[in-house]
């Protein structure tokens, strides 16, 4: 398992740099993955990112693997105009809910926030064997699959 | 915050001229609301884009309508009518269960006592109950009592209880079939209760629930049977479940299980004995009838019950051995029903307005829009349909709806952990997604587990389908997906000049060849991914006889559907159902022995398992998929091939083909298909361009592709994760061209239409829609070539 740096640490530092230049770089694509366009908006030719970061890769991998509850996800409040930062209940029936009040302009940007959020959020060690927990045995082991 | 407050369905997806299609709305706040028929024309919002384009059409049903409440009352269960002979002064019940969820968590969207086999409403009659604590509890009337062992999920259990009304003594029974080394036993629990039975008039028998209230409400005769809302719906199996009118005894229990079996005297009344008949109020038996929408009483009242909802047969029962994997081998080991407490097949809401079709009217796509006053809004898509033979155009575009309804409703961004493994990004929810976060009795999609986790395999289209709607990013893409992004094809259709009509799944399905074989070319979906099997054979059949066919999409003809037989007397394809087996991209996993679709029996699971390999269809067939960003295509040598360097035309060697695009930025992405001649391609088939080498990490190999587990599948390593743009000749002057991508069709508006997969499209379809048969290929093309064999000097490179 690779350890989710703190955000101070230089490593942390690099992968958020790394991380919010390739999300810039995707604004206007309709898509977007964490690497960098060699022209802003245009996917022709994408490099850096995840395909050169091999922390960032297993960094995002692991969080991207977070179970449904808790989860941070982006809400599109007006279509085209409006997007907010949204946490997943896990409960059937049971909507997400706003986490910040701060609206963005564009879909890319939260991309970036939830990243820099999740550092914070995630813990360092998750996964390694002082952490396990009876739930290990019932799929509670954060690390979900389809 | 409030999102969607009006949502509508039709009663057709698919509707000919001088037809009547029925419109319900629900209208939840504004006071009115109005509604106007438009053409669809483009429903991507990307301001990269054309923008949205829709066109208002003039008809009579265009007005202002008040607004009301309608309301979906979801969840599967069986009934009976209000019967005397239920109305019993003593009882016995007992039946299998085996719960998915009999804890829930407080804010779950149906927190509470789940009603197992009950006639009990407001304190009155009797009823099996697995209570909020998630034991077994026996009600008789405003009595109760439990075991206080809570059910184990997952796992089988034998239930009972009984009622003497003479002695005023209760018994319930709770009876693991799984017991383990530490498992506490379970004694029956015996009470004094001394209550006379009680009933509230009206109300039914009801399995897999409880009578919740009576009321004459307007919203309440969308439920069944009208008027009576049906509460504490139960989720897991239930099989064999008996009503006897006397307190058994444990020994006469066991002997009941054996239920009403005629046969054991010459005289063939009830059993399981004698004594035993005279007892029985109804024994069901739910392995007669799999394909239907009853559950057989085998009892001398023949008190069927109604199954409501749809909820999941041909479900492996409690004594199901491990020996038989098809339940139309042995039946008996199939009597468990799984119900959900979303199962939804049919909204049953009250007619809002309706539109007889003028003859004459053009097949397009159309929808009702409506809206308020206040900005809300919701769109309706149908489609107008010709009769067989009267067909409009040389061109049809066939729309993917089961495709449709197997995304119906998906909840994956919300549901889904993985949902973002998958996308390789944060998932962007939009307002219907939200409303469906909340709305669970909108049902969910067969990519979805229904709130119980068990997979979701059956499809309705008669309830709002949220997906299905313009304006609409699914978060798979960030981008349209299905309904909106085939939108992009509709579009330039329209802008190009086109003469086309659609035609859908269900029509083709239905009508066989007869549908297909009057137009000259048939252009398909951008993910037309699920089919009938009598939809592949007319493919077959339409491109055997000379029929053209352009695949405008990827993964296509993968999964295996059929539509229920028992909703046919209410219109074609409303049900449509699938079974994700043991191969294939699977968001869930049925279980062992139960592959084989209720409605039908047909095997489910991947076509490729039954035989028929996707690439057999169009000459392409899904290798991978990714969904972060796409990117672009190269010609191939095989492209300068004379038998088919005219789609070229206008197009030069190096140009890069669909560097742009409203579906991750580029024309090969999100699932992408490539030729194989070990699973069908025809040998003879041409790659004239491809996008190998340029996918990201988030692209991975199919699983049915590999056997072990290993490094190295994915987009920056794998030669097969790629997309070929691929042709081939077929008999008698018909050809297949594929294009092999899902985000292909979204480089079709770039530039309003002014580009090179624009130019590619147009020249394959001005050449497909020509009458007579394409022009014969040169004879050097005419030869002998092996399906695995590669012969270099026989399939040489071609300048």
């Amino acid at each position: 398992m690779i350890p989710i740096p703190r955000k101070t640490t230089a490593d942390a530092q690099r992968m958020m740099k790394v991380h919010k230049e390739c999300i810039d770089s995707m604004k206007g694509v309709a898509g977007n993955s964490v690497l960098k366009c060699a022209t802003p908006g245009d996917t022709t030719t994408v490099t850096g990112g995840i395909h050169e970061d091999f922390q960032l890769n297993r960094v995002l991998l692991r969080m991207r693997a977070q179970p449904a509850k808790g989860k941070l996800v982006v809400v599109c409040t007006k279509v085209e105009k409006e997007w907010r930062i949204a946490r997943l209940s896990g409960i059937r029936g049971v909507p997400p809910e706003f986490v910040t009040d701060k609206v963005y302009d564009n879909e890319q940007d939260p991309q970036h926030d939830i990243f820099v959020m999740r550092l914070d959020e995630f813990a360092e060690f998750d996964g390694f064997p002082e952490h396990f927990r009876e739930g290990w045995k019932r799929r509670d082991d954060f690390w979900t699959v389809t | 915050m409030s999102w969607m407050k009006i949502t509508g369905y039709a009663d057709k997806f698919s509707v000919h001229p001088g037809d009547t299609i029925k419109f319900f709305v629900n209208c939840d706040g504004p006071a009115e609301y109005q509604a106007e028929l438009v053409k669809m024309i483009h429903g991507d919002t990307n301001p990269r884009g054309p923008g949205f384009m829709e066109e208002p059409i003039k008809a009579d049903c265009n007005a202002t309508y008040k607004g009301v409440k309608q309301e979906i009352y979801s969840g599967s269960y069986g009934f009976v009518a209000d019967k005397p002979q239920f109305c019993v002064e003593s009882v016995t019940l007992q039946c299998w269960i085996w719960p998915t969820t009999p804890k829930t968590h407080p804010k779950y969207w149906k927190h509470g006592a789940q009603g197992l086999v009950t006639k009990w409403c407001d304190g009155k009659g009797y009823g099996l109950f697995l209570n909020e604590d998630g034991c077994i509890e026996f009600r008789v009337n405003d009595q109760v009592i439990t075991t206080g062992a809570p059910v184990r999920d997952h796992a089988w259990h034998f239930v009972a209880a009984s009622y003497d009304a003479a002695t005023g003594e209760a018994t319930l029974y709770h009876e693991p079939q799984v017991v383990y080394a530490l498992d506490p036993e379970i004694a029956p629990v015996t009470k004094k209760l001394g209550t006379k039975l009680a009933y509230v008039p009206g109300t039914p028998t009801v399995i897999a629930g409880y009578c919740g209230s009576i009321t004459d409400s307007p919203q309440a005769k969308a439920s069944v049977p009208p008027g009576v809302l049906i509460k504490g719906h139960y989720n897991g199996k239930i099989d064999s479940p008996r009503v006897s009118s006397k307190a058994l005894t444990r020994l006469e229990i066991e002997t009941m299980k054996l239920g009403a079996q005629p046969g054991l005297s010459e005289r063939r009344n009830s059993g399981p004995t004698g004594k035993l008949s005279e007892s029985i109020v109804a024994s069901w038996d739910f392995s007669d009838g799999i394909d239907t929408i009853a559950g057989k009483d085998k009892g001398p009242y023949l008190f069927h019950a109604t199954i409501v909802n749809c909820p999941t047969r041909a479900m492996t029962g409690y004594n199901w051995q491990g020996q038989v994997f098809d339940w139309k081998s042995a039946p008996e080991q199939y009597g468990a029903i799984h119900f959900h407490d979303d199962d939804i097949d049919d909204a049953r809401w009250a007619v809002s307005f309706e539109w007889k079709v003028p003859e004459g009217t053009s097949s397009k796509f159309y929808a009702a829009k409506l809206t308020s006053k206040d900005g809300d809004e919701d769109y309706i898509p149908f489609w107008v349909v010709p009769r067989v033979g009267q067909e409009q155009s040389k061109i049809a575009f066939m729309v993917p709806t089961i495709s449709y309804m197997a995304y119906a409703n998906e909840h994956l961004a919300n549901n889904a952990g993985g949902a973002e493994l998958l996308v390789y990004r944060v998932p962007i929810m939009q307002q219907q997604n939200m409303f469906l976060s909340e709305h669970r009795e909108y049902g969910g999609s067969i990519y979805d587990t229904h709130t119980d986790g068990s997979g979701l395999c059956l499809s309705s289209r008669l309830r709002p389908i949220l997906s299905i709607r313009p304006k609409y990013d699914h978060f798979l893409a960030q981008a349209p997906w299905q309904y909106p992004a085939d939108l992009h094809m509709i579009y330039w259709l329209e802008k190009m000049g086109y003469q086309y009509d659609v035609i859908t799944d269900e029509d083709v399905t239905y009508d066989g060849l007869a549908r297909l074989e009057n137009y000259n070319v048939v252009i398909s979906g951008s993910h037309p991914e699920h089919n009938s099997g009598p939809q592949l054979d007319a493919l077959h059949n339409y491109m055997q006889r000379g029929g053209r066919f352009m695949y405008m999409g990827a993964d296509g003809w993968y999964w295996v559907h059929s539509y229920h037989p028992a909703y046919d007397g209410i219109g074609r394809g409303v049900v449509t159902e699938m079974r994700r087996c043991e191969s294939g991209i699977r968001t869930w996993r049925a279980d062992p022995g139960e592959y084989y679709h209720q409605g039908t029996g047909e095997l489910g699971g991947m076509w490729r398992f039954r035989g028929r390999y996707l690439h057999t269809i169009a000459g392409t067939g899904m290798s991978s998929e990714g969904f972060d960003i796409s990117t672009y295509y190269s010609r191939t040598p095989e492209s300068n091939d004379s038998r088919v360097a005219w789609a070229f035309e206008g197009i030069t060697y190096d140009e890069k083909l669909g560097n742009f695009g409203l579906v991750g930025g580029g024309a090969a992405g999100t699932e992408l298909d490539i030729v194989d001649t070990m699973l069908g391609s025809p040998p003879h088939t041409l790659v004239v361009a491809t996008s190998a080498g340029r996918h990201t990490e988030g692209y991975l190999l199919v699983m049915e592709d590999y056997g072990f587990n290993q490094q190295g599948l994915d987009g920056t390593q794998h030669p097969r994760v790629r997309s070929d743009i691929a042709y081939h000749e077929t008999p008698n002057g018909g050809a297949s061209f594929a294009f092999s991508s899902i985000a292909f069709c979204g480089s079709l508006p770039w530039n309003n239409g002014d580009n090179n997969i624009s130019k590619l499209v147009g020249n394959v379809l001005n050449r497909f829609m020509q009458d007579g048969p394409l022009p014969a290929p040169p004879p050097a093309a005419i030869m002998h070539r092996g399906r695995a064999d590669y012969d270099q000097p026989m399939n040489k490179a071609r300048k």
